[in-house]
């Protein structure tokens, strides 16, 4: 039972991420990269890391990725660029893949096929338990935990000033729109449906070619 | 086999057998009941509306809903012409995944005999209820999206934004209860509800709750994502037959299991007077009601506009869910 789930979650997430990379509409990409995340919740659930396997969904595949659904299909593609933006993006791209391939080939070699013959680890009662977790995060890893809130704070606060700079750039922009983007702590992942201009909604959709016919 | 705990009870083990009959059992009763939930609403609706609703139908118009299903299931599952057929097909079946997978957490009752009347006593609890509430996001964007229609995309361009905006605050309107309770298990929440319900103390937290319930489940006056007026139905439009059938099934599900985790979390599950048997019943009562106030709500007030519904999930709702979490945190750290 064990082995034929993680088959499946292994496939899927290969195939999700081999489908982002490979899928030339970028909403097929997306949903590619949420059909991986789901796999790698599965694989978290077989680690006994429930709460792990919970925060995957709730937050990558549940928000991020909903956002990421939503940035696509209102921008639509169409647009893409014909040369590398970076130049020789290419050559890097192999190259880090080859280090990276070097890096977790020494990983496995190292200390994953030598438990290959073992049972695995002991696994100790409410391991990956929100308890255990919370435990962990804020006595062990306090002062880390900390550190990435203040940093996701800061991340939050700048994505809010750099969006609302560039409103107020805009001559004769929609006042009501300024109004909107100033207030409320949003945190930087939902910055993109407050940003839309409510009141004129339907109006940069309806006259984007791009949108309705997804073929 | 000790890799599947996680999604089993780490209490105590249940033989496969009671574990299926328990599945069976639970989704027959929540199947029979959402048939029924679609006539009552709209004979309430016809009351608060002053005329009579459906009453043609069987007595009182109960065998509505059959008549409804019948009709529905004989039409023809048609497409529009450039909408992407696996992706439409697959649009109204997530919602359905999710609000089925989502029944599981209800309790029913206590643990009795070994057996424990509810579907799964997950460790994360309450984070399950979100983890595949989120699934249901994806059933509305690609049901919206590969339709090919302009209303059908700007609705599930609402529903992403709309239920983002509120399941931040539905989430940090459960946080108290969960302080209080010091569990995440469902059970346990009811099981500490002994005493006294966490709706008094905790009254700031269920109104939020109830209010991104609505938004959540896209009841009127939160149903942006298929506003009739601007939007025909939102995602929703280009679906016939019983796709859109279960789009419309899906909806009172939904209704169900917000009623019945607010129920559990706030107004003490299992709990009350009477026998142990009883306890199920009380359950289903205490969601009936819940249901009763979605529908109560949907008749009274009017659609917000989409700028006054963010604004009220943003500025409003998150920032008293926030000060709610923060004064429960003393609250609970002083005493």
């Amino acid at each position: 039972m064990e082995a034929v789930l993680f088959f499946i979650a292994a496939i899927g997430a290969t195939v999700g991420a081999i489908g982002v990379v490979a899928a030339r509409n970028p909403f097929y990409s997306v949903l590619a990269l949420v059909a991986h995340l789901f796999s790698l919740a599965v694989l978290f659930l077989l680690l006994t890391s429930a709460f792990i396997a919970a925060a995957q969904v709730v937050v990558y595949a549940g928000a991020v990725m909903v956002l990421y659904v939503f940035v696509v299909a209102y921008v639509g593609s169409g647009h893409e660029p014909k040369w590398d933006p970076v130049p020789g993006q290419r050559l890097f791209a192999g190259l880090l893949a080859f280090f990276l391939f070097v890096e977790i080939s020494a990983a496995v070699l190292s200390s994953g096929l030598r438990a290959l013959s073992t049972h695995g680890p002991d696994v100790p009662a409410g391991f990956g338990d929100p308890a255990a977790i919370g435990n962990l995060l804020l006595e062990k890893f306090l002062v880390p935990f900390e550190a990435s809130s203040v940093l996701l704070l800061i991340a939050a606060v700048g994505a809010i000033v750099l969006a609302a700079r560039k409103r107020s750039g805009e001559p004769g922009g929609d006042p009501r729109n300024g109004r909107q983007n100033g207030g409320g702590a949003t945190p930087p992942g939902h910055s993109a449906p407050e940003a839309r201009p409510e009141g004129v909604a339907p109006a940069p959709t309806a006259s984007s070619p791009t949108l309705g016919a997804p073929r | 086999m000790t890799g599947l705990l996680p999604l089993a009870d780490t209490q105590f083990a249940e033989s496969i057998w009671i574990m299926i009959a328990k599945s069976i059992v639970i989704f027959a009763v929540i199947f029979a009941i959402l048939p029924i939930l679609t006539v009552v609403e709209r004979k309430l609706i016809g009351r608060f509306q002053h005329r009579y609703g459906p009453n043609r139908v069987g007595p009182f118009g109960l065998l509505q809903p059959l008549a409804d299903v019948g009709k529905l299931i004989s039409k023809e599952s048609f497409r529009p012409q450039n909408a992407i057929s696996t992706l439409f097909i697959l649009g109204p079946l997530l919602p359905v995944l999710s609000g089925v997978l989502a029944l599981a957490i209800i309790p029913w009752g206590d643990v009795k005999n070994g057996v424990g009347f509810y579907g799964i006593d997950v460790p994360i609890g309450i984070l399950y209820f979100f983890a595949v509430g989120s699934i249901a996001f994806y059933g509305l964007l690609l049901g919206g999206w590969s339709s090919g229609s302009k209303y059908s995309l700007l609705g599930a361009m609402r529903s992403a934004a709309q239920l983002i905006s509120y399941e931040v605050s539905m989430g940090l309107a459960l946080l108290g209860v969960i302080m209080m309770s010091g569990s995440l298990s469902l059970v346990d929440i009811v099981r500490a509800q002994d005493g006294v319900w966490y709706i008094a103390p905790q009254i700031v937290g269920f109104l939020i709750f109830m209010l991104a319930g609505f938004a959540e489940t896209n009841r009127t006056p939160f149903d942006m994502p298929e506003a009739d007026a601007e939007l025909v139905q939102g995602f929703m439009t280009e679906y016939g037959g019983m796709r859109f059938g279960s789009f419309l099934l899906v909806e009172y599900m939904e209704i169900l299991v917000v009623s019945g985790i607010a129920a559990a979390m706030f107004l003490g599950g299992w709990m009350g007077p009477g026998p142990g048997w009883l306890d199920p019943i009380w359950m289903l009562l205490k969601m009936l009601a819940l249901v009763f106030v979605f529908i109560w709500v949907r008749a009274t007030l009017p659609r917000l506009r989409y700028d006054q519904l963010m604004t009220l999930g943003w500025k409003v709702l998150l920032p008293l869910a926030t000060l709610n979490v923060l004064v429960t945190a003393i609250l609970v750290v002083v005493t």
